[in-house]
């Protein structure tokens, strides 16, 4: 994919996925990244991880 | 044996498991074992107040919690230094992409792995992995993703810029990801 305003690369994508767990992002920041995600199936597999992760550590002071 | 004495004796169990806990996000072994101290303590004046409606792991657990935050809070001070410092440092972690941001090995598919949240072998692994993560990085991790603590209150706390702050859970949340990819998935994929 070639990089521009709205093509953003995996690397970006990967940062808006964790930013967009501590902030609200941006509407033009949302849309880029879902445009990303849309076109991108290994970028969606680390959105589904990341948000795994999250739950995962719910349960840290289980073990 | 009565039920105080019952009370007493699962409290000792979970000696281990506070100090590991305590360990995790402190990131200072010293500190750990105030705070441990202070919440078996803790536990142990206020078990009147324990109605046994939730299970006293998960109460034994919230006491820590607390009296881990009143910890950092003393320590504020060096927690933010050492935070500062190691926030600037430079990392591997760019070893990731390509120059153009692409990543160089594509993730695994993890599968639908809801159910390994209830083994004691998943969970070890993952507390293995959070405590790989460098100490800064784990210390603002857990305070995100275990004791809850929203991104704005992390970054005026440890006085670091709000990009500071999403940079640093951004590359422990990628770190953690390979690590239990590595330590994991990738082991079922190849078993």
């Amino acid at each position: 994919m070639k990089e521009s305003w709205v093509m953003i690369p995996c690397r970006t994508a990967h940062r808006l996925i964790s930013e967009g767990m501590d902030r609200p992002l941006g509407l033009g920041e949302r849309a880029r990244l879902r445009l990303h995600l849309a076109m991108c199936a290994m970028c969606s597999r680390v959105e589904h991880q990341m948000d795994f992760l999250r739950r995962a550590m719910r349960h840290i002071d289980e073990g | 044996m009565n039920d105080v004495a019952q009370l007493d004796s699962t409290l000792a169990e979970l000696q281990p498991l506070l100090m590991k806990l305590a360990r995790l996000q402190l990131r200072n072994d010293a500190w750990a074992e105030d705070v441990v101290s202070e919440t078996m303590v803790a536990a142990i004046e206020k078990r009147p107040s324990f109605e046994g409606r939730s299970k006293y792991r998960t109460w034994v657990v919230g006491i820590l919690k607390h009296k881990i935050t009143d910890q950092l809070r003393r320590r504020m001070r060096e927690v933010s230094t050492e935070t500062q410092m190691e926030s600037v440092e430079t990392e591997t972690f760019d070893e990731l992409y390509d120059e153009d941001g692409r990543r160089l090995s594509p993730p695994l598919d993890w599968g639908d792995p809801e159910d390994v949240l209830s083994t004691q072998q998943f969970m070890a692994m993952l507390q293995a992995c959070v405590d790989e993560l460098p100490g800064s990085l784990g210390r603002v991790f857990l305070l995100r993703e275990w004791l809850e603590y929203e991104t704005t209150e992390i970054c005026k706390e440890l006085s670091i810029t709000a990009t500071n702050c999403h940079v640093m859970l951004f590359r422990a949340r990628m770190r953690l990801r390979e690590c239990v990819e590595t330590n994991w998935f990738a082991k079922r994929a190849a078993a």
